[in-house]
């Protein structure tokens, strides 16, 4: 307990004095300043701005104006979202850029319709309370930071004896209660004490007021919801596309090193054979035409296998009958012992049992490959709130990472094309269990 | 006849050592990339290379890319290209420099190991052996600039033939009828074509070649 209490003291008590003080003063400074000419700057076009529009005479001056009022906005939006990523390291993706229209009615229409400025025009707004408080801040770190200066000050000027001395004014930051007068050499030291209170309180009163502003600066300057949404949708288009081109190249490759060349090879087989059966009359070399069309023979059934293979890697004929017995045919066939439990409720979309069913099959290939595990369990069941686990966990050596392993990288995209994700917790050692949670619905 | 084999599977590798070593050819190395193909013709002077169009690393067009090489490096060696596609664009990168010693053909063909061997024996002579693929695919480029409209169908197939690279004798074989219609044939295709008359079989290929690409 004391242990406990003291330690929170230390905490407190040193917090002025770590880099991170530092940074967030520095942010509480500029930000103040910027954040009051901000508010300024855009309440006055703002307020011209409409004030002159509704006026006939003035619309288009008034719209000039709201327009600067738009092009300040994002820009001040995009100051303030780089003082917080430069001095708090809070970096918050910037907005969509702006697309300008053509035309003059275009460009105004845009212009006028541009989320971005408006959420920076906000941010302008908000934040002069905001503003108000970090600048009270910085001035409380001046003030005790000269606090504290006094009984140096009062030794080096205030020593000399006789006259009348002006007292020392010790300001304390509190709005209230008056400050400090000072006339005697041992009150200077309970003005430093005054004065290092109050760095102490600010600087926790930076990181107060600042988290606040965080809150707003994500909530505000960076894209909006439906942006946000747009963008992941689109690098999961793009993952998908790619994804399905190279699932067509892989199948083209396959025919052409499999299938295809297994039956030039066999036709070659057969051609070589008719040529030793002779014309008519001639005697029949026997023996090489057995051999030949052997070789034929063995290279229509590894052409089947090919076929088969390929057929299966497109669609696993299992999955017709759902993708509990799909999976537990799965099992079945790996080189690990696995066991497969399967509680699902109404049946997924197609594509979202396929992507299950190749999310286990390939899972169940990476621990066969890197795990030594002696036991592999597949667990897949349909949740409450509506969405497909699987879960795939193995008691193998752990120490997989979704990071670095292409193979659960890759994964991880194409389960994310369907607002999927993927879990991988592998500690050194294992267990490992890899989670796929799919919608159920693509 | 010495041949060098450039092919990455070794199944067909294997076959078709095994189907010219029956027919009494020399079958001096064999190889699987475009530098060892490089390197095998170098060292042995082959009569004729079978290149498979693709070859490791990239499995795209190095077979093509090494012939392109070899014709401009040994251009007493012939070239079969041997593929499981026929391409057009590599139909002309291969024929820029002339129809002499030049083939494309479908691995298909191998089926029919006297015709292969045929083709391969027409390439290392200095001949050509065009795909009736390659040769169809021509044809229908022809057609849709306009061109042929004014052979009889006789004559289309007879020129398609001769396209392939056959002789006149090949093509009256093929055809089931006598040399001296086929030779009929010719000249007539000739004078509609405004070609020049010509007896060797390759400089009739290049003149038909000539005239489908227009």
């Amino acid at each position: 307990m004391g242990e406990h209490i003291r330690r929170v003291t230390g905490t407190i008590l040193r917090a002025p004095f770590t880099r991170r003080t530092v940074r967030e003063l520095l942010y509480c400074g500029f930000g103040g300043v910027t954040g009051v000419a901000g508010f300024c700057i855009t309440l006055v076009l703002l307020v011209f701005g409409l004030g002159v529009s509704v006026s006939v005479l003035g619309t288009v001056v008034g719209l000039l104006l709201l327009t600067v009022a738009m092009r300040v906005g994002r820009r001040l939006g995009s100051l303030h979202r780089r003082l917080a990523g430069w001095l708090l390291r809070y970096r918050v993706e910037a907005p969509p850029k702006f697309q300008p229209g053509t035309g003059i009615l275009g460009r105004l229409d845009k212009r006028l319709r541009d989320r971005a400025a408006w959420r920076g025009i906000s941010y302008s707004l908000l934040k002069l309370p905001v503003a108000a408080v970090q600048l009270y801040t910085v001035a409380t770190v001046v003030i005790g930071l000269i606090d504290i200066t006094y009984p140096v000050d009062w030794s080096l000027f205030r020593n000399h004896s006789g006259g009348t001395l002006n007292p020392l004014i010790a300001v304390t930051p509190l709005p209230f209660g008056g400050n400090l007068r000072i006339d005697t050499w041992p009150g200077t030291f309970l003005a430093a004490l005054v004065g290092a209170a109050s760095v102490i309180a600010a600087s926790w009163l930076a990181r107060a007021i600042n988290a606040g502003d965080r809150r707003l600066v994500r909530g505000l300057l960076g894209p909006s919801t439906m942006a946000q949404r747009v963008s992941e949708l689109e690098r999961t288009r793009t993952l998908a596309v790619e994804d399905a081109a190279a699932a067509l190249r892989r199948v083209e490759r396959d025919l052409h090193d499999g299938a295809q060349m297994r039956l030039a090879a066999l036709a070659m087989n057969l051609g070589m054979a008719r040529e030793k059966l002779g014309e008519d009359g001639e005697q029949a070399d026997n023996a090489t035409v057995r051999e030949l069309i052997d070789a034929a023979q063995r290279n229509a059934v590894d052409t089947l296998a090919d076929l088969r293979d390929l057929a299966r890697g497109i669609h696993p004929p299992a999955l017709d009958n759902g993708l509990a017995s799909a999976l537990a045919t799965l099992a079945a066939s790996s080189a690990i012992p696995a066991t497969v439990t399967a509680d699902i409720g109404p049946r997924p979309a197609p594509a979202i049992e396929t992507i299950a069913y190749f999310s286990a099959a390939e899972l169940i290939a990476n621990a066969t490959k890197h795990s030594y595990a002696n036991q592999i369990k597949i667990n897949i069941f349909t949740e409450r709130s509506g969405v497909l686990r699987l879960e795939v966990a193995d008691d193998g050596i752990g120490g997989a990472d979704a990071a670095h392993g292409s193979g659960l990288a890759g994964l991880a995209q194409r389960v994310s094309t369907v607002d999927g994700h993927l879990d991988v917790s592998s500690p050194p050692g294992g267990p490992t269990v890899v989670t796929v949670v799919l919608p159920l619905k693509a | 006849m010495r041949v060098v084999i450039a092919e990455d599977a070794a199944l067909l590798r294997e076959g078709l050592t095994r189907l010219l070593e029956d027919r009494g050819h020399a079958v001096c190395a064999t190889v699987t990339d475009g530098d060892g193909l490089l390197a095998a013709v170098a060292e042995h002077k082959p009569d004729v290379a079978v290149v498979d169009i693709r070859m490791p690393p990239t499995h795209t067009d190095e077979g093509l890319r090494a012939a392109l090489a070899l014709r401009k490096e040994f251009p007493g060696t012939g070239v079969l290209m041997f593929s499981q596609y026929i391409e057009t664009s590599y139909t002309a990168q291969l024929l820029e420099g002339g129809a002499a010693g030049v083939g494309y053909l479908l691995k298909d063909r191998v089926a029919n190991v006297a015709e292969f061997t045929a083709a391969l024996e027409r390439v290392a002579t200095g001949g050509t052996a065009l795909d009736p693929e390659v040769v169809s695919q021509l044809f229908r480029a022809s057609r849709q600039r306009g061109g042929l409209t004014t052979l009889t169908p006789r004559e289309r197939q007879v020129l398609a033939l001769m396209a392939e690279g056959r002789s006149n004798s090949g093509i009256a074989a093929e055809l089931v009828v006598s040399g001296g219609a086929i030779e009929k044939h010719v000249a007539s295709i000739f004078a509609r074509l405004d070609l020049p008359p010509a007896e060797s079989d390759n400089r009739r290929v290049l003149a038909v070649l000539q005239y489908l690409r227009g």
